[in-house]
């Protein structure tokens, strides 16, 4: 349940450690707060540093690995670990111990390429495939 | 169908029921009642609660029964014919005994030191004749070939 003001761990590895929820898009049936699988728009509070390119290692370092957000960006995220719980299919209930989210741009790609951490399996079955099979473990 | 167990008192989690946890490093807690998972997040421990799975496992309390069971398993081993070998013989070689042995061997031997020396003598006969060295073993074995030696 990711509502307004709500802080999620950055997974992947776009550069942003920390996000703040700004607005939670679409759904009106979830009422403002987001669950697994919901995409949110966030604003960057806390990002890893983006090092400084200097000329002879120019072409190399402007790599995948580089970070690409920075501290106060407006970007939209998918929630992959809520500590509320989620109800599964089967009528298990799953919690996490944190609050989770993966950067994605506006057409629902991801800006990072890696991501580190469990993620919730309710992913795919919300749509997010992609995402759910790069993480290393899904639960 | 899965029947989990509870990883705090040991009890059975059916489908659809209890409560799956997964810590900040990834690890999984499966929980069957909320008084289980009450008692994981104040940090007791399970070895304490007297009515929990592993604390009657360390005070071994009702494994009577478990360590009979165990008990009467045993393996029982079945002696069993090999290719080339079936079991009538294996048990015969088994109770020959020494002497019989031996005294097989010793004749093997005498066999064999006997065929060594009607060979060599094959051998001799027809090298006289042809008198040199190098032409000798050449034409010892051409004649034994055409003696359909052995």
């Amino acid at each position: 349940m990711i509502g307004l003001k709500a802080m999620m761990n950055i997974i992947d590895n776009s550069g942003a450690v920390l996000a703040e929820c700004v607005h939670v898009l679409k759904f009106k049936t979830r009422h403002g707060h987001a669950r697994v699988g919901d995409t949110v728009v966030c604003v960057v509070q806390r990002a890893r540093p983006i090092p400084i390119i200097t000329g002879p290692a120019g072409p190399q370092t402007a790599s995948i690995q580089a970070p690409k957000v920075r501290k106060g960006e407006v970007r939209r995220a998918v929630v992959v670990r809520t500590k509320k719980e989620e109800v599964r299919p089967d009528g298990s209930i799953v919690r996490f111990d944190d609050n989770a989210a993966v950067l994605i741009d506006k057409k629902g790609e991801m800006i990072g390429t890696r991501i580190g951490g469990v993620v919730s399996a309710d992913l795919r079955r919300r749509g997010w495939g992609k995402i759910a099979s790069l993480a290393p473990k899904v639960i | 169908m899965k029947v989990e167990i509870d990883s705090f008192s040991g009890f059975k989690i059916y489908p659809s029921k209890g409560k799956l946890f997964v810590r900040g490093d990834s690890k999984v807690f499966r929980f069957a009642t909320s008084k289980n998972a009450s008692l994981f997040l104040q940090r007791k421990n399970p070895r304490k609660i007297s009515w929990t799975q592993l604390y009657r496992r360390m005070h071994k309390k009702g494994t009577t029964e478990e360590v009979a069971k165990r008990r009467a398993r045993k393996t029982v081993k079945h002696q069993r014919g090999v290719v080339g070998v079936d079991l009538a013989t294996l048990m015969a070689r088994r109770t020959e005994g020494k002497d019989v042995r031996e005294k097989a061997r010793s004749e093997a031997i005498a066999k064999a030191k006997e065929e060594k020396k009607a060979k060599e003598a094959k051998k001799n006969k027809p090298a006289r004749p042809a008198g040199t060295h190098t032409t000798g073993p050449r034409v010892s074995k051409q004649q034994m070939k055409g003696k359909g030696g052995r």
